[in-house]
């Protein structure tokens, strides 16, 4: 019998009592599943803490699922809606493109235009061999014939690319012709390589076009069994502004199109200008067919657009200053952002929901590893109450959902200072393709992974998880540890996600007296950022309870909230580099990368903003001497000695992982005062890379005096005010001792004086000094 | 399996003078594991080992091979046009287009030179007759003939042996039933001579079906001894048979296809032509089966791999019989053009040193390849038949001959060139091994197969640091890690732990959770994305921090070893 498990995820994420959310579950060797819908209190397991805590809660869904095992299709290509057969051409036909293939010879088949049926062996296709040269090959169902070029694709090398078969003659021809110029490539002209080929040969027969084959850029219909009909040999790499033609093509008129200029009409079947239909303000998944018959394609797993094309020559860094430099569509055989599974159940919450953050808890067999799942979603109320808010840093979920460092990223072991404890799910994760990569993680050419979403399983977004390379949560159950002290605590809070705050902005946090982060929210669009921003500036109280906060600009699009894009580049401690070009959002036409680097600094936000990272140990506080201030040392009431925070669940500290920093260079509100700093940090931390313009020796905890978290506090307008933790570690000291530590005691002060009408305690203490001492 | 005691593994004994004090700057900071004084070894530079190592270890030899041959450059921007043998899609020759790696010229490379080889052999064999001496001419035609009949008779029993890996012997009594069945019905009943072949492939149809019934069921030896068996039972019979000619010693004339009004030496060329053509005929039998489906259907289940390739849905035993019935049909065919061509048939067709014989130009020419089988004949027939005043000697020549090529080459005259080659790289890789240091630098051999150079650099980066860093290793060191495996160490196992977390990500050792807090196991990443971590050792760990230390103690130890 097949070992059993358990995945599922929900179409949306943030939800209301009362609203339904759909669950889609997919499970091997089990036919049933108990469900029981809970409320997640904390967690982390760590016995030095109070371990995981659940509520169950009363649900019309809880007791037997009926599951299923379902399928997930890879990889991102576009499909064209062609209900007529216009490109089920029966007779000549000529196919071109310009394609920068990214794994040429990697062992695949890819295709890259056709109309082809990789089951029944039918149809037609220009696409790339499983040894990397250029094939056009037609099938009939007992026989494929094909030709192909004389030598095989260079990787990362623009090509104009195309196969011409005259019905008649049966002569078919195939074509390539490098485009490079100084800028689009990986080589350049002092590589002494020759890279055109043209090659002619007679087939034997002619295409038979299945009624059901779809047309494809970039794969070929496949069929299973058990899963039935999907797409196989998914290319990997960019086309761009590709064409077919019911007829054979000259070989004067190929040189036309080699050159980019626009195909005549004559004969010509579709052409899908890719770089057509962009707006200032992003680009969509429809790729249009200036053509005659209108044959639009659309992109399936979220293609990359945006991208450069064959002609960009370096000038124009972005599609918005030069569209047509920007027709390269980026194809991956192993991108993946929406399992599309089959529904499994569609649950109406009760209308008596508290808000809170909840899972459905399916088990099957045993319920034990595998066999169990939480699929974690988010209850907002119906109409805000609470004083409290606690925003659940979801787009920072979505970043790092499925990462595979410990597996795939040479760097970590150095980077975290330990090797990585994985657990079995994690090994499922990396063992199965199917649950997609994060924005940590690279496809199979090398290219950064930019979209992530969550309609997919997200392994690490559940609680009990641990953070393979570091060894502590990290994240979503990192965040329990601050749901499960305003719970310990006996506050009354409402639970709100990014995606609230990234659609309705400021209005989701108005209401709320105090809102606290989670620990780590470091992916911010721009509207989440000014969301904040307004917040605060109009009156509200702010805690940040993290490090490494509002870090990356990201983009979601109106309909989609659950896909994000980031483009990593040129600075921030990052796991890829965008290409050159290929800076901005396609999403929103916004330029990526570190808020920093856009003038929006998150010291100018919160006062605080990163420095450094290290992974295996944790520093306490300890008291500045600002704290002692009137103004502020109502926050210190009650905490003994100077140091703070000297245990804690992520490495037995307050201050740890990621650092944030005081700065007034960036934009540290002048009057912002530090009460209280971390230190003695161990060579493990590291200064961030936007920090330092030259490398020397030093850079590291002992022996550079910015590497430290702080604490600060500064009043905003309106009786507005902002408290920092300074770093992710703080959070997850909350719990030591059973909430019982003078972080929680420290926290609870601010939270206290936060949610009190008014203005806050030692707000009149603003006299210039006149001292005796 | 590692054993924890540190001083197995140590090279350096900790003694009392080479004991110093590492004194923890984050003491001062207080908080949790910050041991003001840890004991540690001496400071070693780590730029002296580069300043002592002036030279390789090992001789570096020059590489590099000249290119005393051409090799034709890629057409360009010219259009390369294809021709194909009609009517299939196979090209007249197998070309490869490629990058030169040493220089990036396009060049071609003929893949398959066998088309050549063989368009260059047959025509030869069609020339022949022409060049052949006055004095030995009606021997070499009449060899030639025959050469041409056998030659046909084992491309069709190739492919039995070789294709469908059915070891049947009873290939001659097939042949021999259908020649003398034919021959008898010609003189009884007046058949011409175009009827023979086909009256004969009905026979081997028969004869095929029959003895393939067993073939299902019997393998190897079993089988072979059933089907020299079934040729003994056929040479009893057609000998003692009265219709069949007991008395002569064969059977004789049947209708044939030489014109009794030509001259002797006109009915030699067409013999010699008309063999020739058979062989041609049974060529191309042997193309279209061995090389389309059906051959692919049976590469796919060789010898000892059948069971995996039937679990896979490949239906090997179909194929099998396949083959053998298309033989086996070709086989009575040739059967009927053998009596038509020597007006008959002698009962020596079915005696023990024919099938001798007949192994012996396979095994000489190479199991499962028609140029084996071609050449095979020819070797065996110009000894037998051309070398006649040699006498028996020459069967001693076939006997020494075939046992050579039994004991010294794997796979026959034609497998010469794969069997050197493995052989060249055997050696090549001992020289290496002798010469190499394990783990130490490339040699330039070893760099020029190399096609990024970096790695080349890195294997002497990582040689020098490895020799250094074992020079850190000690008790000293080891006491310090298990009492605290995560924080700031001294300078010394610092340097160890970050090469240790450096390395390349296939076989790094990480921590596989077997249930949280209790118990913890150490893998072997993969490296690979979908590639699962090996268990590496069964020994559970009972904390994170004891798991830790032994990742360490197992790096330490692999440090050694290199």
């Amino acid at each position: 019998m097949a070992q059993i498990k358990l995945f599922g995820y929900t179409d949306r994420i943030s939800v209301k009592p009362g609203e339904a959310v759909t669950f889609h579950v997919s499970a091997d060797g089990a036919a049933t599943a108990i469900a029981q819908l809970v409320r997640l209190v904390h967690g982390d397991e760590n016995p030095l803490g109070p371990g995981f805590i659940e509520e169950e809660v009363s649900c019309e869904a809880n007791g037997e699922w009926r599951v299923q095992k379902q399928y997930t299709q890879l990889g991102s290509f576009l499909t064209v809606d062609d209900p007529v057969g216009k490109l089920a051409l029966e007779g000549s036909m000529s196919v071109f493109g310009f394609i920068f293939p990214g794994l040429p010879g990697d062992g695949r088949r890819q295709c890259l235009i056709g109309r082809w049926n990789n089951d029944k062996s039918a149809g037609y296709c220009l696409g790339i061999s499983q040894d990397g040269h250029l094939e056009f090959w037609v099938g009939r169902g007992d026989e494929v014939d094909y030709i192909k070029t004389e030598v095989p694709l260079m990787k990362k090398t623009w090509y104009f690319v195309a196969a011409t078969f005259d019905a008649a003659s049966g002569k078919a021809t195939i074509h390539q012709e490098s485009v490079t110029n100084r800028y689009n490539g990986l080589l350049g002209s002092v590589a002494p390589i020759d890279y055109r080929s043209h090659v002619a040969e007679t087939f034997r027969f002619k295409q038979k076009n299945l009624e059901d084959t779809p047309f494809l850029i970039g794969g070929s219909r496949d069929f299973h069994e058990l899963r039935g009909p999907f797409v196989s040999q998914i290319f990997s790499g960019k086309i761009d502004r590709p064409g077919i033609y019911d007829r054979a093509l000259s070989r004067g008129e190929l040189e036309q199109l080699a050159k980019g200029t626009l195909p005549s009409t004559d004969g010509l079947v579709a052409y899908w200008d890719t770089a057509e239909g962009y707006t200032d303000a992003g680009i969509g998944d429809t790729v249009i067919d200036i053509g005659p018959n209108k044959l639009n394609a659309k992109g399936y797993n979220r293609p990359v657009r945006a991208q450069t094309g064959w002609n960009w020559n370096g000038r124009n860094d972005c599609f918005r200053l030069a569209p047509r430099e920007y027709g390269g569509v980026e194809l991956h055989h192993d991108a993946m952002i929406d399992c599309n599974w089959k529904p499994t159940r569609t649950v109406r919450l009760p209308e008596s929901l508290r808000s809170g953050i909840y899972a459905m808890r399916l088990r099957a067999g045993d319920g034990a590893g595998l066999g169990e799942e939480y699929v974690v979603f988010y209850v907002r109320p119906k109409q805000p109450k609470a004083k409290i808010a606690f925003l659940v840093p979801t787009a920072s979920y979505l970043a790092y959902a499925n990462e595979h460092l410990s597996f795939d990223a040479e760097i970590i072991q150095p980077m975290t200072g330990q090797p990585p404890i994985i657990s079995e799910i994690d090994v499922e994760m990396y063992k199965n393709l199917d649950f997609g990569l994060s924005t940590y993680d690279s496809w199979a050419d090398g290219n950064g992974v930019c979209y992530s979403s969550y309609r997919r399983p997200i392994v690490n977004m559940r609680p009990k998880h641990r953070m393979s390379s570091m060894g502590v949560p990290w994240a979503f159950p990192a965040d329990l540890s601050i749901v499960g002290w305003l719970e310990h605590k006996g506050y009354d809070y409402d639970v709100l996600t990014d995606e609230d705050l990234h659609i309705e902005g400021v209005d989701a946090l108005k209401p709320y007296s105090c809102v606290l982060t989670g620990t780590h929210p470091e992916y911010y669009s721009e509207r989440m950022l000014d969301g904040t921003e307004d917040y605060i500036s109009g009156g509200g109280r702010y805690i940040y309870m993290g490090g490494n906060g509002y870090y990356w600009n990201v983009a979601f699009r109106e309909d989609e909230p659950w896909i994000m894009e980031v483009r990593k580049l040129d600075s921030g401690m990052r796991a890829w580099n965008a290409r050159p070009g290929e800076h901005y959002l396609a999403t929103t036409g916004q330029k990526s990368g570190l808020w920093k680097n856009l003038g929006r600094p998150p010291q100018k936000l919160v006062g605080i903003g990163f420095i450094a990272e290290g992974f295996e140990t944790s520093r306490p506080y300890r008291r500045m001497p600002d704290s002692y201030h009137r103004q502020v040392s109502w926050i210190m009431e009650g905490i003994e000695g100077e140091l703070i925070g000297e245990e804690g669940l992520a490495y037995g500290g307050a201050a740890g992982l990621e650092l944030d920093r005081y700065d007034l260079t960036l934009g540290t509100p002048p009057h912002t005062k530090i009460l209280a700093s971390s230190g003695g940090h161990s060579d493990n931390y590291m200064l961030s890379i936007e920090e330092i313009l030259y490398p020397y020796p030093g850079l590291a905890g002992s022996q550079d005096y910015r590497i430290r978290g702080d604490i600060i506090f500064f009043n905003a307008p309106n009786d507005g005010a902002v408290f920092c933790g300074g770093s992710i570690a703080f959070g997850q000291a909350l719990p030591a001792k059973n909430f019982d530590n003078n972080v929680s005691r420290l926290l609870g002060n601010v939270v206290d004086a936060f949610i009190k009408p008014g203005s806050l305690p030692g707000s009149h203490w603003i006299s210039e000094e006149k001292q005796w001492r | 399996m590692l054993s924890p005691a540190p001083n197995t593994t140590t090279p350096t004994e900790g003694s009392e003078d080479d004991v110093r004090i590492w004194r923890n700057p984050l003491t001062a900071w207080g908080g949790a594991g910050a041991e003001p004084e840890v004991p540690t070894i001496p400071y070693k530079d780590p730029t002296e080992i580069w300043a002592e190592t002036r030279k390789s270890g090992v001789p570096l030899l020059p590489v590099g091979r000249l290119r005393y041959y051409y090799k034709w450059p890629g057409h360009g921007e010219k259009l390369w046009s294809k021709l194909r043998y009609w009517p299939t899609r196979r090209r007249i020759l197998h070309v490869r287009g490629e990058y030169n790696p040493k220089t990036l010229r396009r060049e071609k490379t003929i893949v398959d030179k066998r088309p050549i080889w063989w368009a260059l052999g047959l025509l030869a064999l069609a020339l022949a007759p022409f060049a052949f001496p006055a004095s030995q001419l009606n021997t070499l035609l009449a060899a030639g003939a025959f050469f041409g009949i056998y030659a046909a008779i084992n491309l069709c029993w190739m492919l039995v042996l070789g294709t469908a890996s059915i070891f049947s012997l009873a290939t001659y009594a097939v042949v021999g039933t259908a020649a003398f069945i034919t021959t008898w019905l010609s003189i009884s009943l007046g058949l011409p001579w175009w009827g023979l072949p086909i009256i004969g492939s009905a026979i081997g149809l028969v004869f095929g079906v029959v003895i393939a019934i067993p073939a299902t069921r019997l393998d190897g030896f079993y089988y072979s001894l059933l089907t020299l068996g079934l040729n003994e039972l056929c040479r009893v019979y057609f000998v003692q048979s009265k219709i069949f000619g007991s008395a002569t010693g064969g059977l004789y004339g049947a209708d044939t296809y030489v014109p009794k009004s030509w001259s002797p030496f006109d009915q030699s060329m067409l013999g010699y032509y008309a063999a020739l053509m058979l062989m041609c005929g049974a060529l191309l039998l042997y193309r279209m089966v061995d090389g389309r489906r059906l051959g692919r259907i049976l590469r796919m289940a060789p010898e000892k791999r059948e069971a995996f390739a039937e679990a896979t849905g490949v239906d090997f035993r179909r194929a099998r019989i396949q083959v053998f019935v298309v033989s086996s049909i070709a086989l009575g065919f040739i059967g009927g053009f053998y009596a038509a061509h020597y007006r008959g048939v002698g009962f020596s067709i079915f005696s023990f040193d024919t099938v001798l014989l007949g192994l012996a130009m396979l095994v000489i020419g190479g199991i499962g390849r028609a140029e084996g089988a071609v050449v095979g004949t020819a070797v065996v027939v110009f000894l037998d038949k051309v070398l006649i005043s040699w006498g028996p000697l020459r069967l001693f020549a076939i006997g020494i001959i075939m046992l050579l090529v039994v004991l010294y080459l794997r796979n026959g005259l034609f497998g010469i060139k794969q069997q050197f080659r493995a052989w060249r790289d055997k050696k090549k890789s001992e020289r290496r091994s002798a010469r190499a240091e394990k783990g130490g630098e490339m040699l330039p051999e070893e760099a020029t197969e190399t096609s990024n150079k970096d790695l080349v650099y890195w294997r002497r980066y990582d040689k020098i640091q490895r020799d250094y860093l074992k020079s850190l290793v000690s008790s000293e060191l080891i006491e310090e890690h298990k009492s605290n495996p995560l924080g700031q160490h001294s300078e010394a196992l610092e340097r160890l732990l970050l090469y240790f977390r450096r390395q390349p990500l296939p076989d790094k050792y990480a921590i596989q959770v077997v249930q949280p807090f209790k118990a913890y196991r150490i893998v072997a990443l993969s490296g690979h994305r979908g590639v699962p971590p090996r268990v590496v050792e069964d020994k559970l760990y009972p904390s994170q921090d004891e798991a830790y230390h032994g990742v360490f103690m197992r790096r330490v130890q692999d440090l050694l070893e290199s």
